[in-house]
């Protein structure tokens, strides 16, 4: 049975959309290790289903700002795709790949930028190749936007791009660990309700 | 000396009088509305998501423009206000992301429209407007003045 809201959730999907967080962002920290040439572990994968005000909360505050690396899933599926950075995991990239880290996000150059959307793009694109292949379905993504602002208003695309069908927002990610340090940088998914239940049915979790 | 300020959420309104200081965060699409009615120093901060309701039932009055802005002009004349001397100041609207079409590359130019669109039929006179453009903003409200403050990441302070 369809669901109608992220909260109609049961344990045994929410346990199938875990999983789907472990592979994608298993697969992500790979190609981050890659790139870094650094150990790279994640932690537990989370699916949360928040409220718009307990998200913000969640991700530390509306008015740190950060970096957002964001595409558009289109084809089987619609949904959103953020790469979260803070000012942390972006010296730690810019470090380790062009050797300058920088002191503010307003330091930031043109070069630094399109290396921090490339990175951001491959872990998103290597956790949805992950999806993809799992769910036997194909999944489109859209070239990669990039902003620096109020991490409040970042995540508040993906709650107004379904806010008219909910009053939670459904994240699915995890964190990562490089060198025994967690790196502050989430990569976190956001379907919409119709591509949900799309999703939940090909993996077999919801009856028909 | 800490002061203390009433703080407006997501898809949120308070109302404050007197001196009372209303704030809300990071409104990045979303648009926030001041409303103020000078005789009696009543403010109300509104933080709207999206630009119409059409939810089945219409809950979650202060998540859309059109709900949130009629469900304050009421709460407002409940409490003395009159219609004729309420006032509007709005701000947010952004772009955050530089996406073409879409909802992502609309809704805060929809959300500016219908927040104009339902001021006008409601007979509120909008005073002064910050909308548009791709930068977050922190709004402050003083219902002691009925003026405030806008605050953007790597722009100077705006006083309205």
């Amino acid at each position: 049975m369809d669901i109608k809201n992220y909260s109609d959730l049961n344990g045994l999907e929410i346990d199938t959309l875990r999983e789907i967080g472990s592979i994608g962002t298993g697969n992500a920290a790979t190609a981050l290790s890659q790139m870094l040439g650094k150990e790279v572990r994640i932690t537990l994968p989370e699916v949360r289903i928040m409220g718009y005000n307990e998200a913000i909360d969640w991700i530390g505050g509306p008015e740190t700002i950060t970096a957002g690396v964001l595409t558009q899933l289109g084809g089987e599926i619609n949904g959103i795709m953020l790469s979260v950075q803070q000012l942390d995991f972006i010296n730690l990239v810019l470090t380790d790949m062009l050797g300058n880290p920088v002191k503010e996000f307003n330091q930031l150059q043109e070069m630094q930028i399109s290396t921090l959307v490339e990175v951001g793009n491959i872990m998103i694109s290597t956790f949805i190749n992950a999806l993809s292949g799992l769910a036997d379905i194909s999944i489109s993504l859209t070239v990669p936007a990039f902003a620096v602002d109020m991490q409040g208003a970042i995540l508040t695309v993906p709650m107004a791009a379904y806010g008219g069908q909910s009053d939670y927002i459904m994240t699915i990610g995890g964190n990562f660990i490089c060198e025994g340090k967690q790196v502050p940088c989430r990569i976190l998914l956001s379907p919409d309700i119709r591509s949900l239940n799309f999703l939940l049915r090909k993996l077999g979790v919801m009856d028909e | 000396m800490s002061e203390k300020k009433l703080i407006v959420g997501i898809a949120d309104m308070k109302l404050g009088q007197n001196g009372e200081k209303l704030i809300t965060y990071a409104l990045g699409s979303c648009i926030g509305i001041c409303l103020y009615d000078s005789q009696i120093k009543l403010a109300a901060l509104i933080h709207i998501m999206l630009p119409l309701n059409m939810e089945a039932g219409r809950k979650n009055t202060f998540k859309y423009a059109d709900t949130g802005i009629r469900e304050t002009l009421r709460q407002m004349e409940i409490r003395g206000a009159r219609r004729m001397g309420i006032t509007a100041k709005i701000a947010g609207g952004a772009k955050m992301f530089a996406v073409s079409g879409g909802i992502i590359g609309s809704v805060g130019q929809r959300n500016s429209e219908s927040v104009h669109q339902v001021l006008k039929r409601e007979g509120i006179r909008l005073a002064w407007e910050d909308v548009g453009g791709t930068v977050a903003r922190t709004m402050e409200f003083d219902s002691a003045t009925g003026n405030g403050t806008i605050r953007s990441y790597g722009h100077p302070e705006i006083k309205f």
